[in-house]
């Protein structure tokens, strides 16, 4: 985890930056980086892969009162239940989040692309990573709740 | 007069987020119409009148560098500009938008301010 000690403080802005600017909701990094996630209760996860010269994967779990608030924000209308829009924007915030970190991870984002996004929920899931690829997990905190940012990136 | 405009996102949020940042932003537009990808963009320029594209770049389907290609080859819709607001920085994919005709680009994620400052010239 410590190779990533150089990039966690623009990883912290980078979400700073989209949720205050866009989104609305005050967030601020909630402890120390963990190397895992554990397991995700009543959540959505929101996640893009990376290829080129950073191989890897970028995910966002987001407890579901947390994800509902961020949906109800960017739609500008309430929304009670994880469905086809709360998907969209959590998978919308993966990729501009994926996005940021093409720029964080190479010069001016050259030589990365990113996937289109994916989402999962459920009531209860694990998140588990390959043996082979460095995780750096950072949580960051907002009032509806506690999300958390997941980079893993293959080694070399 | 104000501008037609055609936001072209693969996410219904983002599409709904860029259209609220345009009246945030103070910007006066007329019609606003929604793509899902290039092809739908292109399906959209051929039927309505739109004044100014805002175009997402990584899109299933047909993706905004391929709907740049394809749209420089139809005659009626070859000249409606292009604003690119995509998560994409690097300039080898920013520069070759621009080459195919692409009148600026904004990067996601964005805030009313600096829609403003970057679409306010050309609405």
């Amino acid at each position: 985890m410590e190779e990533f000690s150089d990039i966690v403080p623009e990883i912290v802005d980078a979400v700073v930056e989209l949720f205050t600017g866009m989104i609305m909701m005050d967030i601020c990094q909630d402890g120390e980086p963990l190397s895992k996630p554990g397991t995700m209760k009543d959540s959505i996860t929101g996640m893009v892969g990376l290829a080129g010269t950073h191989k890897g994967m970028l995910a966002v779990h987001i407890p579901k009162e947390l994800a509902l608030a961020i949906t109800t924000s960017f739609l500008g209308m309430e929304v009670e239940e994880i469905n086809e829009d709360v998907q969209d924007a959590i998978g919308e915030i993966a990729n501009m989040l994926g996005g940021s970190m093409k720029s964080i991870l190479s010069d001016k984002g050259k030589d990365i692309q990113l996937s289109l996004p994916t989402t999962i929920s459920g009531e209860e899931y694990n998140f588990v990573s390959q043996a082979d690829v460095g995780v750096v997990v950072i949580p960051m905190k907002a009032q509806a709740g506690t999300l958390m940012v997941q980079l893993e990136l293959a080694a070399g | 007069m104000a501008k037609n405009v055609l936001v072209v996102d693969d996410s219904s949020t983002m599409r709904k987020i860029v259209t609220r940042s345009l009246r945030q932003a103070g910007l006066d537009f007329g019609d606003i119409f929604e793509a899902g990808d290039g092809q739908e963009a292109l399906d959209v320029l051929e039927k309505e009148s739109v004044d100014i594209v805002l175009s997402d770049i990584n899109m299933p389907n047909m993706n905004g560098i391929e709907f740049l290609r394809e749209k420089g080859t139809r005659d009626g819709i070859k000249d409606i500009p292009v604003f690119m607001i995509s998560t994409e920085t690097g300039e080898d994919i920013i520069g070759e938008a621009k080459s195919l005709g692409a009148v600026g680009a904004l990067k996601k994620p964005f805030t009313p301010d600096k829609v403003n400052e970057s679409l306010g010239p050309l609405m």
